[in-house]
């Protein structure tokens, strides 16, 4: 089949803006993103500039974004591409600075963020038979963390990181998980210091956009949720998210149901007064339109008493 | 048809003309509410699951004497609840242990039967889009409207569309626009977060997501934006003022309740609707409405 590839370009150190070279040309019907890629730099262009290594899914290195969508170059088919046009377009992957062509910075996108994390696990002294014996089921768990091909295709599908490129991003937070539910590991408390730093545990949204982008069922989402949970088992270390936490089960604890308005005011923080100034022009406006958005008599649920119980025994379990 | 009625917190707090909106909708079309009146707060994804599992047990426990569908009108409780019914479902000794440890003492037990729909799936799944058709006194017509859905509605697929039937629940929302006879402004953003769950800990990142869904949709030329998740209605109203004050520009969208949009349409007024309760104006939309009527 004869097709264009119309590939995104940029020229390191020069004024020349980015833009997109086409290339046409002829594959067998089998071929992959990648065959083409390879193909135009071996017959047609020479300066073209992209990443691949194992060349058959398993390493992640060569993403890329095929018609928009982000994907492996070398397990995507041309075929899949062209039902529409014979015209497909290459480009980097999103979220991360672009250095050649294809060719994105690895170390601001990835591995300066996996750094932030410690990523090296602090193992109790060496047992006696120098063996640390790990029941397989929790190893299980842990391996499929492992497994992350680093290809940082959650990272490419973030929601966070468009607005805030300084964000940890699902990756790194993947690789946290990693290490905090190892049960050889004994510095969970400084990991999640370093993990609830700002632009980190707590700045993402939970959209599940990551687990949705992961290639490998890693659901690195859900891995996140799992570290707010510990997160708040332990002791939230953010001041901010601690308020926020807290003041949320609290309110729920007292009345069964959720007090929005106390809680924006003691997410802030009540000697924060710059916070709490900061409110005001909404709560304001809020007030007029019957919203009620500072402290006010919340409904409580008649169920609330044993709604305690229940929150207070699972508590007490997890203490 | 009869559902045990689960408002959530906003619609009782910070959003209560979505409370009066779905219960006059809802009564409208013979749609019968039995609220959980004693029931808790889901969570909301805030709290840990070894807290909110036990306590959304519970409510479905209840729900499941009333022998009812449990139905949200949030797009958050709609997610967070099945999350935890799926888990307490496909694990029948996580379930004993949460009844055991949990909800024995309150003489209550889930056995694992209820479904968790929000009122937006009812209206295609249950009611049938063609009955709602039927009732509908005012048709939108030439009213642009972006839908938006929240995260929950949409991910992730083994909670939101378990089953291949349920594939349509990704554009019911781009559906109902087309039933009401309004017109469809389709935009990059429906999908995505509001940006809502950070805006206390990081209200800029929150702020340049609502301002960048809510812009995209105005200047792609919406009248007004239709949502299912109160959440992201405190954001994407609440909230619009400030982010787009923090990008230097005006938006001014309304943004729309889905039983409001629907209600709009069945004939109600936007006072029944209780639209002054919303924080950015909502008087074009009223007007047009108005020309309609
Ligand atoms: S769940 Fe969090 S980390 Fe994952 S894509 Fe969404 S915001 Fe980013
Ligand atoms: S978690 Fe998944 S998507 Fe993210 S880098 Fe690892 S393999 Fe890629
Ligand atoms: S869009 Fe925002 S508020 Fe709405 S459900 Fe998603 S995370 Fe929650």
């Amino acid at each position: 089949m004869e097709v264009t590839f119309k590939v995104y370009r940029k020229e390191p150190g020069t004024q020349t803006q980015p833009g997109r070279s086409d290339y046409k040309i002829e594959l067998g019907k089998d071929a992959t993103v990648l065959d083409g890629l390879l193909k135009i730099r071996d017959e047609l262009d020479g300066t073209l500039a992209f990443r691949a290594s194992c060349m058959r899914g398993y390493c992640g290195d060569c993403t890329i974004r095929a018609n928009g969508k982000s994907c492996f170059a070398c397990t995507t088919r041309v075929s899949s591409l062209t039902q529409k046009s014979p015209e497909i377009t290459v480009d980097p992957v999103r979220n991360m600075p672009v250095i050649k062509d294809l060719v994105s910075d690895w170390d601001t996108f990835l591995w300066n963020k996996i750094d932030r994390i410690h990523p090296w696990l602090e193992p109790p002294g060496t047992a006696a038979n120098g063996e640390t014996i790990i029941p397989d089921s929790v190893m299980a768990d842990i391996r499929k963390a492992m497994s992350c091909y680093y290809c940082g295709l959650c990272d490419e599908g973030c929601t966070v990181l468009p607005v805030d490129f300084g964000f940890m991003g699902p990756a790194a937070l993947t690789k946290a998980y990693r290490f905090v539910f190892d049960p050889r590991d004994t510095a969970t408390r400084e990991r999640f210091k370093y993990i609830e730093e700002s632009k980190g545990l707590w700045d993402c949204v939970h959209c599940f956009e990551a687990s949705e982008h992961c290639p490998r069922g890693i659901a690195p989402t859900e891995r996140i949720m799992a570290l707010r949970d510990k997160a708040f088992e332990l002791g939230i270390q953010n001041p901010r998210a601690a308020r926020h936490h807290y003041s949320f089960a609290d309110s729920i604890k007292k009345s069964g149901v959720l007090d929005e308005g106390k809680l924006a005011v003691e997410s802030e923080g009540l000697t924060n007064i710059r916070g709490l100034v900061r409110l005001l022009p909404t709560a304001a406006r809020a007030l007029r339109r019957g919203k009620a958005p500072i402290p006010y008599i919340h409904h409580k649920s008649p169920g609330a008493p044993q709604i305690r119980r229940i929150i207070e025994k699972a508590e007490e379990k997890h203490r | 048809m009869k559902y045990a009625f689960y408002p959530g917190c906003v619609s009782r707090g910070g959003c209560p003309e979505l409370y009066t909106a779905a219960t006059k909708v809802a009564a409208r079309l013979g749609i019968e509410l039995d609220e959980l009146r004693d029931v808790a707060c889901n969570g909301a994804g805030v709290l840990p699951k070894y807290i909110s599992d036990p306590i959304n047990a519970r409510t479905l426990a209840k729900a499941e004497r009333l022998g009812e569908t449990l139905m949200t009108i949030c797009s958050t409780c709609t997610g967070v609840l099945r999350a935890a019914n799926l888990r307490l479902k496909e694990d029948p000794e996580y379930r004993e242990q949460i009844n055991r440890d949990y909800l024995a003492e309150e003489g209550l037990q889930y056995r694992g039967t209820i479904e968790v729909k929000h009122l937006l799936w009812v209206l295609f799944e249950d009611y049938g889009i063609d009955r709602l058709k039927a009732q509908i006194r005012r048709p939108l017509t030439g009213l642009k409207v972006s839908p938006f859905y929240g995260c929950f509605m949409r991910r992730p697929p083994e909670v939101v569309t378990p089953a291949k039937e349920d594939a349509g629940r990704k554009n019911y929302l781009e559906n109902l626009i087309d039933a009401v006879g309004a017109e469809l402004t389709d935009f990059s953003g429906k999908g995505k977060c509001c940006g809502f769950p950070i805006l206390t800990s990081n209200p800029d990142n929150s702020h340049a997501m609502t301002a960048k869904h809510t812009g995209e949709a105005k200047q792609k030329g919406a009248d007004c934006m239709v949502t299912p998740c109160p959440l992201c209605h405190l954001s994407l109203d609440g909230q619009q003022a400030e982010a787009a004050k923090a990008r230097g520009t005006n938006i001014d969208l309304p943004i729309l309740h889905l039983p409001q949009f629907v209600g709009l349409a069945l004939g109600f007024s936007p006072a029944e609707l209780d639209f002054k309760r919303h924080m950015v104006s909502t008087k074009e939309v009223e007007n047009q409405v108005s020309m309609l009527a």
